[in-house]
């Protein structure tokens, strides 16, 4: 991954303001997901003792101080497609257990869903633009399969899952907003293409 | 030998029964025994044990069940001989979930005395004290509201309880326990339905956390069961939901009808086919939950509950002015033969009524008594009219629009304005005029001639008539539109000022934004009341009521009145001719603070040491309540008030009295029933009467001092014209004898003077002569100059020829003393000394009027002529000084 060189392969101010758009989709993932997670809260009733859980359900390599743009890009990328999937998981879950309604927290819950889709579609373009993986395939571990869990878990699972979504959420913010920077930089340095991964 | 075998052998075996008898020792006991458990509980089964059949009385099985080694529970299974050798079986809830902790179910049998051995059967949960975090038990189980609950958490191996609790729950009448080293149990009383998906119980470690969901609810409470049908194939039945159980996530309230699954979340409605026949039969309806099933039953004859669907495909057909036919089909063919009754519910747009037709398969109906020109919506339902059980829904809404037709008749009435009798009337509503209203006509007479007709167009509504007082007139109006005219509404006018102050005149309050009248009967009034009322401020626009003859009051209301204005109301009975003013009344709908500065022309008048302040009267439209009385309020410099008031409310002055040399302000306020009111002032300074004097004294002296020094000055600027008045000159005489003739070479001619018996001061009025030295033409010789004067006449007659003569030498004529300022001289103007002597031709022409021109021009018309002099006295010549 340090052998690959991030470079620019579509115009430079498009790229820019892909990027830029990236960012401000991902600002507003982040106050969406936050407000459903007051929602979920309010409506499980659930307390900090019971929700405090710091492993995490997305699976990506961990964060280093290496990884260029591309690689950042890549890990976002890949960690939001799981994210997704935790979500579409946990929807359907909730859908089974507990029932579907059209209330707030039923409209909330999928305009995010519909806004972590938006972001993955635009950072994938962004992946693309700095030739990155051409394709990600979301991986989530089997033990965080919540097919077995009782009603208590599943509640404890489902605000899990809106937690990872917020921490990917607050993670896209900070890349996508320090990416435009890093990219003019790499466009004036590295002009030319190197061998993909 | 054999048969002392069999001695031997039975004794030995009647000595063992007896031995194991006497130990208790029973071989008849439980075998084959299967322990299930489930959500429910634990079912226990078992066989007999095959010695068993030697028993032949009741058999009791006896069970305990022991949680953690400690006896929880103890049951007895009764088996009664023919019972034996078949499976038993027995169940049990226990309080504790089985995962909680280990069970063990003792059993035995007892059978006259005799127990046999306890058989051991060990419940014993799988796996969880190897899980790494707390485990709640049991989970997403359902409990009732105000039962008691058992929750336990089994710790994980050396792990410490910190906390076990409920969310949403109160803590009150919590017992926590520990039952094992690692199994600790919360008992609560469940006093609250779960609001969340679950009600939480949380089991917290210093290490891990985890829980369980209980979700407690209500039973199903549904009541007011009834069944019904629509169309004779099928049973619809309805009911009350009762409250919310609070389990709709974990066991929603299912519904079953005659045993049939009602669809999943049915609420309230569920139909089942099935023939309905006469008579009466049982429609049972079951509600179930996980905490209870309840059944509601009705008991019903199903064609006597017919609940009809709507009338379909409504139509209107002939519409006309005043009425239309509605047709409409059924859904159902059997509703053809029953008897049914419908409502349409007939809508005006602002108003709506409900009219009833009922008949055999009652499918059209008629309308009558519509507004012409009106627009209607109209609904339909039915019910049938036998055995009426509910109506149906009401049908779409058909719309449709009558034809138009003529007005209705006007509300006319009149009022008198000076010398003109408005007669008005109401504009027709919408609903009245049955059309555009294109004009009105109106016609009018004294009663016993031919009428006069006049037309205004619409939308006025008044006419104005120049009425003879002393008649009583007949006017009839009509409204027209384009279908033709209305009936003419007549009034008699009667003869005008007849009576009408003798009318009882009082006041009245409003109540509640309008007017509560009422009156005397009146034999008089056979046709009723008419009331009119109009307000004093703005223009007086009559508006005006009728009442029928059986009523005596009347409440006037209308979003036009307005507080603080003063209305005058009238009361006049309706008779076949004239109307008859019976009262006149005045009053506010709310009497209102008048505003300060009611009295424009507030003034005031010292007299002696008394102040009268005086004001114009109050006009009506600026009085916005009743003015009882007025008062006067006076403060002086040291703020003392006093006050005083009249009762008289047409009073214009009040006066304050013995006042003090000071400056005072002076208040004048009405007094009404809301408060005082239009307060105005006025701040004066009363001076001494001493000072009053002094002053007069003092302008009056002023004022001649000034005069004096005008006329001084005046004098002083008119010295010489003064002085001519006063002192004029004094012609020279014309002499005829010789020393005249001297005097000829000073070019001063005599003037020839006659006498005449004129008095003295006629004799001072000659006129003057004047002589001017080197003056090219001599006044003094100038013919026109010389007038002659006889009794109370002037004869100018010409003077002879003289003109060359004297145009040198001035003269004076110092004989004569001044004329005195005769008011003969000021006044006649004939005699004024400065007019320019005339002929008297020119005199006869002037007798009629005095016009100096023209003198002068017959004068200068003949210059020849002699001048003759006729003098009364003569006067000396006199040489001119040098």
């Amino acid at each position: 991954m340090a052998d690959r060189r991030s470079g620019v392969t579509g115009p430079p101010e498009q790229g820019r303001t892909t990027a830029a758009r990236a960012a401000a989709i991902a600002e507003l993932l982040l106050l969406e997901i936050s407000n459903l997670l007051d929602l979920y809260s309010k409506r499980e009733s659930l307390t900090a003792d019971v929700i405090a859980e710091d492993s995490r359900l997305v699976s990506v390599p961990p964060p280093s101080s290496q990884l260029d743009t591309a690689d950042k890009l890549w890990r976002l990328h890949a960690a939001l497609l799981q994210c997704r999937g935790l979500m579409e998981r946990a929807i359907a879950k909730e859908n089974e257990e507990m029932g579907s309604g059209t209330g707030e927290y039923e409209t909330q819950r999928k305009m995010v869903k519909e806004r972590l889709t938006f972001l993955i579609n635009i950072t994938g373009e962004l992946v693309k633009a700095v030739d990155g993986p051409a394709a990600v395939t979301p991986s989530l571990s089997d033990s965080l399969e919540p097919d077995n869990l009782t009603l208590f878990e599943l509640k404890l699972w489902v605000f899990r899952v809106f937690t990872e979504v917020n921490y990917w959420a607050k993670t896209a913010v900070t890349i996508l907003q320090a990416l435009p920077k890093e990219r003019v930089r790499n466009t004036r340095y590295r002009s030319t293409r190197s061998t993909r991964r | 030998m054999i048969t002392w075998l069999l001695l031997v052998s039975l004794f030995c075996n009647s000595a063992q029964d007896g031995r194991l008898k006497d130990a208790g020792v029973f071989r008849c006991g439980p075998q084959n025994i299967t322990v299930k458990t489930s959500d429910h509980g634990i079912f226990l089964t078992w066989q007999d044990d095959p010695s068993c059949v030697s028993v032949h009385d009741m058999l009791t099985y006896e069970i305990e069940v022991l949680i953690a080694d400690k006896l929880v529970h103890d049951d007895e299974v009764a088996v009664t001989p023919d019972q034996i050798g078949s499976t038993h079986s027995w169940n049990w809830s226990p309080h504790l979930a089985l995962e909680c902790a280990s069970f063990a179910i003792k059993l035995r049998s007892r059978s006259e005395n005799r127990t046999s051995q306890w058989k051991w059967e060990h419940i014993i949960p799988a796996g969880h004290i190897h899980s790494d975090s707390p485990q709640v038990y049991p989970r997403d189980k359902v409990f009732q509201v105000g039962s008691t609950a058992t929750f336990c958490c089994v710790l994980p191996m050396g792990q410490v309880l910190e906390k076990l609790y409920l969310s949403e729950q109160s803590s009150t009448n919590w017992n926590i326990s520990r039952i094992s080293n690692h199994t600790y149990t919360l008992t609560v009383h469940l006093n609250k339905a779960s609001t969340t998906s679950c009600t939480d119980i949380i089991c917290e470690t210093k290490t891990a956390d985890n829980g369980a969901c209980a979700f407690i609810g209500y039973p199903p409470d549904d009541r007011d069961f009834t069944c019904e049908t629509r169309d004779f194939q099928s049973v619809e039945c309805l009911w009350t939901v009762g409250r919310n159980t609070h389990l709709a996530l974990k066991s929603p309230t299912s519904y079953q009808l005659l045993e049939s699954n009602c669809p999943k979340g049915s609420s309230g409605r569920c139909s089942h086919k099935v023939q309905v026949d006469f008579g009466e039969r049982n429609w049972t309806l079951t509600a179930r939950n996980q905490l209870a099933i309840v059944k509601l039953t009705d008991r019903a004859d199903l064609t006597k509950r017919v609940y009809m669907f709507a009338p379909r495909e409504v139509q209107v057909s002939s519409v006309n002015a005043s009425n239309t036919r509605l047709d409409w089909e059924w859904a159902i063919q059997m509703y053809d033969k029953l008897d049914i009754k419908c409502q349409l519910n007939v809508s005006d747009g602002e108003t709506h009524s409900v009219r009833e037709r009922n008949g055999i398969g009652l499918n059209f109906a008629v309308l009558n008594d519509l507004i012409p020109n009106w627009t209607y919506k109209v609904m339909i339902r039915c019910g049938t009219s036998e055995h009426f059980w509910k109506w149906s829904e009401w049908s779409s809404s058909v719309e449709f629009h009558t034809m138009g037709d003529v007005p209705d008749a006007l509300d006319i009435w009149m009022q008198v304005k000076g010398s003109q009798t408005i007669i008005t009337w109401k504009v027709l509503l919408a609903n009245q005029s049955h059309g555009d209203i294109t004009d009105y006509e109106i016609t009018w007479a004294p009663t016993s001639e031919r009428p006069k007709k006049s037309r205004v167009m619409h939308p006025q509504n008044s006419f104005a008539l120049i009425l003879y007082a002393m008649n009583e007139y007949t006017v009839s109006v009509t409204a027209n539109n384009e279908y033709g005219n209305s009936s003419p509404s007549t009034i008699t006018i009667p003869i005008l000022n007849a009576g009408s102050d003798k009318v009882k005149s009082s006041r009245t309050q409003g109540i509640n934004g309008g007017f509560n009248l009422s009156w005397s009967a009146s034999p008089i009034a056979s046709c009723g009341y008419i009331v009119d009322w109009c307000p004093t401020k703005g223009p007086c626009v009559i508006d005006w009521l009728r009442v029928p003859p059986s009523e005596t009051s009347v409440r006037i209301f209308s979003k036009n009145l307005r507080e603080g204005v003063r209305y005058l109301l009238s009361i006049h009975g309706c008779t076949h001719g004239a109307p008859v003013l019976l009262e006149k009344i005045q009053g506010y709908v709310k009497e209102k603070l008048i505003q300060d500065g009611l009295f424009k022309t507030l003034k005031w008048e010292q007299r002696d040491m008394d102040v009268e302040v005086s004001w114009d009267p109050v006009a009506l439209q600026d009085q916005s309540a009743f003015i009882q009385d007025y008062i006067l309020y006076y403060r002086d410099n040291n703020s003392r008030v006093l006050n005083i008031t009249t009762d008289n409310p047409q009073a214009t002055s009040l006066t304050a009295r013995n006042l003090q040399i000071d400056s005072y302000t002076f208040t004048v306020k009405a007094n009404t029933s809301v408060g005082q009111c239009g307060a105005t002032s006025i701040t004066v300074t009363l001076n001494s009467l001493t000072d009053n004097l002094i002053n007069a004294i003092g302008i009056t002296l002023a004022t001649i001092f000034v005069l004096l020094c005008l006329i001084v000055i005046l004098c002083y600027r008119n010295w010489e014209w003064i002085k001519m008045k006063v002192y004029p000159p004094i012609p020279v005489p014309v002499l005829k004898d010789k020393w005249m003739t001297s005097l000829t070479k000073q070019s001063c001619r005599p003037v020839f003077v006659e006498m005449s018996h004129h008095n003295e001061a006629e004799l001072m009025a000659i006129p003057e002569l004047h002589c001017k030295s080197e003056a090219p033409a001599m006044d003094c010789a100038d013919p026109g100059n010389v007038s002659s004067q006889t009794t109370n006449e002037y004869f100018h007659k010409p003077v002879e020829n003289l003109g060359t003569q004297c145009t040198t030498a001035p003269c004076q004529l110092p004989l004569l003393p001044p004329p005195p300022l005769s008011s003969s001289l000021v006044t006649d103007g004939h005699l004024n000394p400065s007019f320019n002597l005339t002929s008297t031709d020119s005199f006869e022409t002037s007798s009629n009027g005095y016009q100096p021109q023209k003198q002068e021009q017959q004068l200068e018309e003949a210059p020849e002529n002699p001048l003759p002099c006729a003098l009364t006295y003569i006067l000396l010549p006199q040489l001119p000084s040098e």
